[in-house]
């Protein structure tokens, strides 16, 4: 929802991309600086989501023990020794910090304190639905927006402006109250879609549709504003003049010249929805990791929460790498390089 | 699933003829808008009613839609006493007249001092693990509990209880150190479920945690987190409760217990026939649910009703007359009932609710809205001042209270809106109410729990017996903590009369002591009622014999069956 | 880490001088949420809070104009004075956010080589969390109330920022007149002062604007999720979620904060447009 293209952290990366080095040599170490870089932004979120615990205001067995009873009272100190040493509470922080790092690189996000059970495998549950949701968003979002924009931009002023007037609200539409209307409306009113979106591909047009709208306009900003810019190119032209038709022109051409910052929109999208997420699946009822982190943050389950800023940090460093290809793959001046 | 309900259309979607129709075009963004506010008047969604002469059927899977999730099945929280009752037997069951009937245990009587129960254990029953229920394992679990296996069951017994032992395989003792003769009923609550030992001792605590093993009329599947629960039946159930409407194992074959925490989705998935029946139907959904063919059920759950406790050791309410003065300076009958929507009942008495044995209809009429006399008090004590913004000043100190609470679990939507009433109220008489809202985390992270940090507790807790006094307003002591007296109220005279109301075997004479206990608390002001909690259901018509249990009015499955 | 959303510049808009109603709708908005904020008892002279019991969950009329909730209290008087506190949480985040970008862009831009790419690195791991998770953090930190929500709304966007301003400032730096600068001999100092930060400070103006919309709506999403202002403040996003409840009966109780909302989050944006269009058009 908030995605203005102010805080758009990439709209014009293409511009100012490097050179492609040549060598097979260099080619090695930028992918080994890149893998370099993923793992210290990774070990970075770890320790953010560690100190993150660590700061936590009141005491950790305490909330654990009144969590679990549903009291919100205070605890003897016999009370609080067994919760402690269940968690390792007990140990100096340093310790604690290092026994999370050494449990991290074998894939031990800790155990949750409300439910007994390795944070990985509470994640793993909840995950594949997340990400179907929002690669569904995305591709639906890239739908939309071509459709749109293909349509709209360079019609002349009345046209063109009406398709942008149209990004800059859908991009503004907060999710939660977007998905507010469509729930209302196609689900409680008109019953075409299910309140409760389960795990069915009929429960996941809602949902992924609350998140592709205003991506949609947000990337159809950034795009349409190449869009415009390519159809006035001499390329557009020649092949208006070797007798292609408009529309083939546009998608043809146009359109792949153009798609570059929503290409590379996408990538940070897939981090970025996740704010979303967290949002529609509170609206929707839907499973995913942003229902289990809005729990948790409620009942200070910290060791999900922390779980789950690793695992989000991880997807965001692998979209992005995925991106990287893609660009590489459609960016014409990378290719003639 | 035969037996879900298949989506026609004329099910779950709005009656044609409702709303005039649009054209086609309307489907346009704006349009759609004005549809959509132009139609929300009345939400469709009319049961269909099954026919006249509809058949029962057995098997099928029940949705079922809760608020809450518990971090476990098995807890000392309402929210695990509901999922437990399905899943665990108890000792004893609370039937309509608020008597314990058999249950695990098909008969028990008391010495002659009260200080020894002696429980015959029903025969041939077994746990889903295969291992038999005695005497022993009852004991095990006992002590399970009190070493701190069930929070709430430990405060309860806690002072009272010494030990178990089994007899032989099928006799239970349970020893006390001062008579308790109300212990039968008190072990109907779901924090009394009995567990298979040999299950608490070999598995670990998340597998207890999350499936645990008992012999209930239904079994733990899997654990779903955020999603849902789902239970399959027992088909070996032979140990249902005496007041179960039918001797045998469950109907249905198997429960999806989801968590819908939002009311207004719980309502929408229920007329839309999503789920089968739903729990805590909103104040402003329940007359309509009614009206359009669901089965509604209501229980005004017994024990401390939804209240405000003073804090009577630190700020302006150590002394008694500013508290009478703010209990008079609330219209809290016409705030409940219009908030309420004439649904939830407004509660005067702040020790315990209406359903409770014992209940004082004296406790609950001590306070009416008398603005004057609650300006008078505050005068005589010393608040005489009123400064710029109308608040009532002492000294040059404004007369601000905090009232911290737990929004979202212990105080639902409609509780946080009627304490916003509250403190739009009291601000008549000249107080400045600092409604502070916690969310979960930090209030059982210990947020508000002492002295100098609130003015106001505001909360509920469910019981079966006016016996939750015990747990309210035992002294808060040194050598004997009691945390969970939230008006921080030490008062010999007050605890003797609640322990010799626990102690008192004949009803009308322990209900008199107990009556007695809540006029002192009343008079005192040290709490004031707001609202009784209610426990409610809504139902499809398709699916007959749900009921509620007396203890806490969580929903009975065992007897429940679709028709066709 | 992945240097094609490393090097972040302004996204250009096309100026449309075409569209002036758009900016003098947005002017006339900004007047009226300015006078909400600072005189609401101007245009909404009752109590927002006061309890109207015999008229609950009253539908929008002649005496409420955009009707009551379910204690009887006046949503458009709640609308006009909530527009305070939400600008405030609005405001409040873009200056935690753009005081916090500032620091880390420019250090990560301007600062030696090891101080450089350490800040780097910090603004690429907290860019990789999601704002809302971060906010989400520092709200399960600070507990709830209408501070943390600015501070956690303002931590939230803020890595975004900083790598907005990094990449402009050395776009800057690597600009033909600052280039020509260096020509000169003049100062390193001189050229920070004079070209480098003007420059890559002035487009804030614009970004500012941008950002108090945004804010708002990220505040709001956190109300939404019970864990921002709760009631009974009138914050329009605290109204939005008390509102769900009765979204069945009283549509107006969250459709209308809503619709303000994104109201207010478009003024905002199409006041910020035009602010950096007109920047674009002196800097030629």
């Amino acid at each position: 929802m908030t995605l203005t293209s102010s805080t758009d952290p990439a709209l014009d990366a293409g511009l100012t991309q490097a050179p492609p080095s040549r060598s097979a040599g260099r080619t090695a170490r930028r992918v080994l600086a890149r893998v370099a870089g993923a793992v210290v932004v990774l070990w970075g979120a770890a320790t953010v989501a560690f100190l993150a615990q660590v700061a936590l205001p009141g005491d950790r067995a305490t909330i654990i023990f009144n969590t679990r009873a549903g009291q919100p009272i205070e605890r003897t100190a016999e009370e609080l020794a067994a919760v402690n040493a269940q968690y390792g509470l007990q140990h100096p922080v340093l310790v604690q910090y290092l026994d999370y790092l050494r449990g991290l690189l074998h894939g031990d996000l800790g155990r949750s304190y409300q439910q007994y059970r390795p944070v990985t495998q509470i994640l793993g549950e909840q995950v594949g639905s997340t990400i179907v949701l929002t690669l569904t968003a995305i591709a639906l979002a890239w739908v939309v927006m071509v459709v749109w924009v293909t349509l709209t931009a360079g019609r002349g002023p009345r046209t063109s402006g009406l398709g942008a007037a149209l990004d800059t609200v859908t991009a503004a539409l907060p999710h939660y109250w977007l998905g507010i209307l469509l729930l209302l409306l196609f689900a409680q009113r008109l019953g075409w879609f299910p309140v409760i979106s389960d795990g069915g591909p009929v429960g996941l047009v809602l949902p992924a549709l609350t998140l592709a709208v205003p991506l949609a306009g947000f990337m159809g900003q950034a795009t349409r504003t190449e869009f415009e810019r390519a159809l006035e190119q001499p390329f557009v032209v020649s092949a208006r003049m070797r007798g292609q038709g408009d529309l083939g022109v546009r998608l043809r051409h146009v359109l792949r010249h153009s798609a570059l910052p929503a290409v590379t929109l996408s990538g940070w999208a897939l981090g970025a929805t996740i704010s979303g997420v967290v949002v529609v699946e509170s609206v929707f009822t839907r499973r995913g990791i942003g229902s289990v982190l809005v729990t948790a943050v409620n009942s200070q389950d910290l060791p999900i929460v922390t779980g789950v800023v690793v695992l989000v940090a991880a997807l965001y460093v692998v979209a992005n790498l995925v991106v990287d290809l893609v660009h590489h793959l459609l960016d014409p001046r990378l290719k003639a390089s | 699933m035969p037996s879900r309900p298949p989506r026609t259309p004329s099910d779950g979607r709005p009656r044609p003829g409702r709303r005039p129709r649009r054209t086609p075009r309307a489907l346009a963004a704006t349009a759609a808008l004005t549809v959509l506010l132009a139609g929300c008047a009345g939400s469709g969604g009319r049961a269909v009613q099954p026919a006249a002469d509809a058949k029962p059927l057995t098997g099928g899977t029940i949705v079922y839609g809760h608020q809450q999730e518990p971090a476990c099945v098995f807890g000392g929280w309402i929210e695990q006493a509901y999922l437990s009752t399905q899943v665990l037997d108890d000792l004893t069951s609370l039937d309509t007249d608020g008597r314990a009937v058999p249950w695990l245990a098909q008969s028990w009587q008391t010495s002659a001092d009260g200080l020894t129960w002696t429980f015959d254990l029903k025969r041939g029953v077994e746990f889903t693990d295969g291992t038999p229920l005695t005497a022993a394992a009852v004991a095990y679990n006992v002590d399970y509990w009190m070493n701190g296996g069930n929070s709430t069951a430990q405060v309860w017994l806690g002072g009272y209880y010494e030990s178990a032992t089994a007899l032989d395989d099928h006799t239970l003792q349970l020893h006390l150190s001062r008579p308790y003769p109300r212990l039968d009923v008190t072990l109907a609550q779901g924090y009394f479920g009995i567990q298979s030992q040999h299950a608490l001792e070999t598995r670990s605590a998340q597998e207890n945690c999350e499936a645990p093993i008992g012999s209930g009329a239904f079994t733990v599947d899997h654990w779903d987190r955020g999603q849902e629960i789902v239970l399959l039946k027992n088909p070996d159930y032979t140990s249902w409760p005496a007041n179960s409407q039918h001797a045998g194992p469950a109907y249905v074959d198997r429960i999806d217990w989801r968590f819908v925490s939002n009311p207004t989705t719980r309502v929408a998935s229920l007329r839309a026939g999503e789920t089968d029946a739903i729990y805590d139907v909103p104040a402003v959904d329940y007359a309509a649910v009614g009206a359009d063919g669901f089965q509604e059920l209501k229980h005004v759950t017994k024990g401390r009703p939804q209240q405000l406790s003073f804090n009577t050791v630190a700020g302006p309410f150590t002394d008694e007359s500013v508290r009478k003065a703010f209990a008079y300076s609330l219209d809290r009958r016409k705030l409940v009932e219009t908030i309420g929507q004439g649904v939830i009942p407004y509660e005067g008495n702040g020790a315990v609710s209406r359903s409770t044995p014992g209940y004082s209809q004296a406790a609950a009429d001590t306070y009416d809205h008398d603005l004057p006399k609650a300006i008078a008090l505050l005068e005589a004590a010393g608040w005489d001042a009123v400064d710029e913004e109308g608040y009532r000043t002492k000294d040059g100190k404004r007369l601000t209270v905090r009232l911290p609470y737990n929004s979202g679990t212990i105080i639902d939507a409609d509780g946080a809106a009627i304490l916003q009433g509250v403190q739009q109220e009291a601000r008549a008489a000249g107080f400045e109410v600092d409604l502070i809202p916690v969310p979960p985390s930090g209030f059982f992270g210990g947020a508000y729990s002492k002295p100098a940090e609130r003015d106001i507790a505001a909360g509920y807790w469910t019981s079966v017996t006016a016996g939750i006094l015990y747990v309210n307003w035992r002294q808060n002591l040194e050598a004997t903590p009691n945390y969970s007296n939230a008006a921080f109220y030490n008062d010999p005279v007050l605890e003797d009369l609640i322990l010799q109301a626990n102690s008192t075997a004949d009803v009308d004479a322990q209900n008199a002591l107990y009556g007695r206990a809540q006029e002192y608390i009343a008079d005192h002001a040290l709490s004031i009622g707001l609202f009784d909690r209610l426990s409610t259901l809504a139902v499809s018509p398709r699916l007959k014999g749900v009921w509620q249990e007396n203890a806490q009015g969580g929903p009975v499955f065992h007897d429940a069956h679709f028709v066709d | 880490m992945t240097t094609t959303t490393s090097a972040p510049a302004l996204p250009r808009f096309r100026t449309r001088a075409a569209r002036p109603w758009g900016l003098h709708v947005a002017l006339l908005l900004t007047a009226w949420f300015a006078v909400s904020a600072l005189w609401p008892g101007l245009l909404a002279p009752g109590d927002p809070l006061e309890l109207h019991l015999d008229s609950a969950l009253a539908a929008p009329g002649p005496h409420h104009l955009l009707g009551t909730d379910e204690a009887g209290r006046d949503l458009y008087s709640r609308i006009v004075h909530g527009t305070a506190p939400a600008l405030a949480i609005g405001f409040g985040a873009s200056l935690v956010s753009l005081a916090l970008a500032l620091l880390l862009g420019g250090l990560a831009a301007l600062a030696a080589r090891p101080v450089a790419s350490v800040v780097d690195r910090v603004v690429e791991v907290l860019f990789s969390f999601p704002s809302l998770l971060l906010a989400l953090l520092l709200v399960a930190l600070l507990g709830q109330s209408a501070l943390t929500e600015a501070v956690a709304v303002g931590v939230g966007t803020a890595p975004g920022y900083a790598r907005m301003i990094r990449g402009q400032i050395l776009a800057t730096k690597s600009s033909p007149y600052v280039e020509a600068a260096v020509t000169l001999g003049h100062s390193r100092t001189r050229i920070l002062r004079q070209h480098v930060l003007p420059n890559a400070v002035r487009p804030l103006v614009a970004v500012f604007a941008l950002s108090v919309g945004q804010s708002i709506v990220w505040a709001s999403s956190l109300s939404f999720l019970g864990l921002g202002v709760a009631p009974p403040s009138s914050e329009w996003g605290a109204l939005l979620d008390a509102g769900r409840l009765y979204l069945t009966h009283a549509w107006w109780l969250t459709i209308v904060p809503g619709l303000v909302i994104v109201v207010l989050a478009l003024t905002a944006t199409t006041l910020g447009k035009h602010l950096q269009a007109s920047l674009e058009r002196n800097d030629r």
